[in-house]
């Protein structure tokens, strides 16, 4: 067992926390308010060599292990939860998928520039009436004379408007269910492959997200990604990865509210005192801190067990997911309440968190999705013997 | 990070495990110490046997060496092979509570005369620091020490002190220097026999009931001087200090293993019962509850094996211990509560053992620092507050 950090590990994460504090967080509330990708974060994590972190130097990656990356992740989604959730989709969804399942081809030409920030990539699994139940979904990929043809359309895709590649899941067996889908590494300008205007949100605004259409769409074998109707299983795998990317997401949310909380309840004066000193606000307070330090010791030993190769990872990702992405919205909403009026009006920081706080429950498998999960686990574990 | 056992701690794990579920369980399943309210001396003898009742003490004090890790290891075991939550709470009392400051602050004539005694589990100990008037506000306790000559006089009483009724030695906190507050109570050893010392009366109560807990009195109570543990006028805090740490991870890590055993009890049910036409556990309700139960149980060991980490590195664990007490102890209760509503009926009679887990649970939250005072000292923590300014 060990609980700490090395001293080289700290530092990075702190160094990196300074990076968010000053680089990021000062164009968050413009992020939003504007409802664009800010290039200019991308090309600083870039260049502290964030992104891509947890790969082989060979692709540009420095090796980093999965809990300092999700400590890290931590810091960026405090300071400005739309890029990270763009970042996230780009790095733990689209480019993790393609480090984990890709041929060397498609590591080399895609990897190293991901790290330089060159592009951002997306990945599609959603579609208007498949979410949750994934081996729904409609679209389709034919093949014809050696090559792929696709069609459907995809929804609520992180980066859709702003990507240049995309992982695409299709059935290519449709009558095998689970076991009949591919997942397909597709350009942008690949003729019939279009997307969307970006959706108006709730939150994570300054995240573009948007429809992607498949028209006829062809492309080679090569474009095959991992192996051909093991799609589903390589999703879910990658999603398990992307669960504890969300549960830190939902954390750093969080603790950017008890940071928030911190400052005003310190400052502002009622009857006579700082509320601070109230219990029913400082007990708000300490719930914050509790919380958000429990979702941090479950999104470590979750990221060590995914990188372990632990046969619990994919429960304990789903218990972190959960847990963070619920703390989260509770901690923004008593966040607003704390800070009363100015709670909410847009001026003030906890009015962006306690919008951007509620996809964490919804994105990537829905609280309701993550439970049935863990039942099934649960049965199958605590129901033995 | 790393979060992986090592060999030999998933080996005592399952030694204890096997341990409790072999030897204890068979008397810990019997309702009757619970409803008569009895201390289960056949688990207490098993237990010193097995070593267990001085096991983090160092070896030469009949103690078996363990580190903290390796003791929270082995009492979630202990409660996950199906001891019942008394008898671990006289454990904890008994070994971190009493022992523990007598081994860390101790001379060394204090550590040879007590605390083998307790290691081998001759002696019963406990620690007598609340009052009638002072729970949570330790420091406003009234309980008075005076020098006379070569003893100490101890004139106060001590409330709901586990293991009071059966305890054969205890730490005892009483005021020696009333001008400097906390700065001016100090630590004693008390045996059951020193003149003036006696059980006011064997408290009845709602759970934990194989653990005896009594109202002690201390009436011109004559103690040698020899028998003051650690610092004059500082004990209490050398002793709040110490065990706060111990009790918040020691104390709280067989309730960990009980909700892992909790959780198996339910899972079975669930599979077993059949209503409207098929087992309990296809509706997604009860599936909701089954998995917010895992999530509590990972969490909540996290927090207690970190704590324990923290503390065999030497390092303080002064807020991750509070914020382990607050949240394994409220997890508890609800994991109690959602125990007795997916049995249903049979969660709330007798017969089912999740009943008393029910009752048990209910202490968490209450002894060893309410959760309010946990959120306190994390809030001033947090927001560097000092205590008298909070309203």
């Amino acid at each position: 067992m060990n609980f700490a950090f090395t001293d080289e590990e700290r530092q990075i994460i702190e160094a990196f926390a300074d990076l968010c504090k000053k680089e990021v967080e000062p164009r968050a509330a413009e992020v939003d308010r504007e409802m664009k990708f800010s290039w200019e974060n991308l090309k600083a994590l870039a260049e502290f060599g964030y992104l891509g972190a947890t790969w082989d130097e060979k692709y540009g990656g420095k090796g980093i292990s999965l809990p300092v990356f999700q400590a890290m992740n931590i810091e960026l989604a405090k300071a400005c939860a739309s890029t990270y959730l763009s970042v996230s989709a780009n790095l733990s969804l689209f480019g993790h998928t393609i480090y984990k399942y890709g041929s060397d081809e498609q590591k080399e030409k895609l990897l190293p520039a991901m790290t330089r920030g060159e592009f951002v990539g997306a990945l599609c699994s959603t579609e208007p009436s498949a979410g949750s139940d994934v081996p729904a979904i409609k679209t389709k990929a034919e093949k014809k004379n050696g090559k792929y043809i696709i069609n459907g359309t995809k929804t609520f895709v992180t980066n859709g408007p702003i990507a240049e590649w995309f992982v695409v899941l299709a059935k290519t067996e449709p009558e095998k269910g689970r076991d009949g889908m591919t997942m397909f590494l597709i350009h942008k300008d690949t003729p019939g492959f279009s997307v969307g205007k970006p959706f108006h949100k709730l939150g994570v605004r300054g995240s573009p997200t948007s429809e992607v259409y498949l028209d006829d769409v062809e492309v080679d074998e090569s474009a095959v990604i991992g192996e051909v109707n093991k799609g589903y299983w390589q999703l879910m795998n990658v999603f398990t990865f992307g669960r504890i990317g969300i549960a830190s997401f939902s954390t750093g949310i969080a603790e950017a509210c008890l940071e928030e909380c911190i400052k005003y309840s310190t400052e502002r004066e009622a009857f006579g005192k700082r509320i601070a000193a109230y219990e029913e606000v400082n007990f708000k307070i300490a719930d914050m801190k509790v919380y958000t330090d429990v979702a941090r010791q479950l999104i470590y030993r979750a990221a060590w067990a995914y990188e372990n190769d632990k046969p619990d990872a994919k429960a304990l990702a789903s218990a972190a997911k959960l847990f963070a992405s619920e703390m989260a919205t509770k901690i923004a909403s008593d966040a607003v309440q704390i800070h009363g009026g100015y709670g909410y009006i847009s001026e003030f920081r906890v009015e962006r968190l306690y919008r951007d706080a509620k996809l964490g429950e919804i994105g990537e498998g829905t609280s309701e999705i993550q439970r049935l999960l863990l039942a099934r686990y649960v049965e199958k574990v605590y129901g033995e013997g | 990070m790393e979060f992986e056992l090592t060999e030999e701690q998933k080996m005592l794990r399952e030694t204890i495990y096997q341990f409790s579920k072999n030897e204890i369980y068979p008397n810990s399943k019997n309702v009757e110490y619970d409803t008569k309210g009895e201390f289960i001396w056949d688990n207490w003898k098993k237990m010193a046997k097995m070593g267990l009742l001085g096991f983090p003490f160092p070896q030469e004090y009949g103690g078996q060496g363990a580190s903290v890790m390796d003791t929270v290891i082995a009492k979630e075991a202990f409660a996950m092979g199906g001891a019942d939550a008394g008898t671990c709470l006289s454990w904890g009392a008994h070994t971190i509570l009493c022992g523990v400051p007598i081994w860390q602050l101790g001379t060394k004539e204090q550590k040879e005369k007590y605390l083998t005694k307790i290691a081998t589990g001759e002696w019963i100990g406990g620690f007598a620091l609340t009052e009638p008037g002072a729970g949570s506000d330790a420091a406003s306790i009234r309980t008075r020490a005076e020098k006379k000559g070569d003893r100490w006089i101890l004139n106060g009483s001590k409330m709901f002190i586990t293991n009071g009724p059966i305890g054969d030695v205890f730490v005892v906190i009483a005021v020696t220097d009333k001008n400097k507050k906390a700065f001016g109570i100090s630590a004693f050893i008390v045996e059951k026999n020193f003149k003036g010392f006696g059980v006011a009366r064997e408290l009845d109560k709602l759970g934990n009931r194989t653990s005896p807990t009594a109202e002690l009195y201390f009436e011109d109570c004559e103690v040698p001087e020899e028998n003051l543990l650690g610092p004059l006028d500082l004990g209490f805090v050398e002793v709040a200090k110490l065990i706060l740490e111990w009790e918040r991870s020691c104390l709280l890590a067989p309730a960990v293993g009980a909700m892992q055993l909790g959780l198996k009890r339910a899972v079975d049910y669930a599979k077993e019962r059949v209503q409207f036409g098929r087992p309990i556990i296809q509706f997604q309700a009860i599936k909701h509850k089954l998995a917010d139960m895992y999530v509590a149980i990972e969490a909540c060991r996290q927090l207690i094996y970190r704590v324990a980490w923290m503390k065999d590195q030497g390092m303080s664990a002064y807020l991750e211990a509070s914020i382990a007490k607050y949240f394994v102890s409220e997890m508890v209760v609800k994991m109690a509560y959602e125990e007795v509503q997916i049995l249903g009926g049979y969660g709330y009679i007798k017969e089912y053992l999740v009943e008393r887990g029910y009752r048990d649970a209910r202490l968490s939250t209450i002894g060893g620092g309410t959760s309010e005072v946990q959120k306190s000292i994390i809030a001033r923590a947090v927001l560097g507050l000092s205590g008298r300014e909070i309203t």
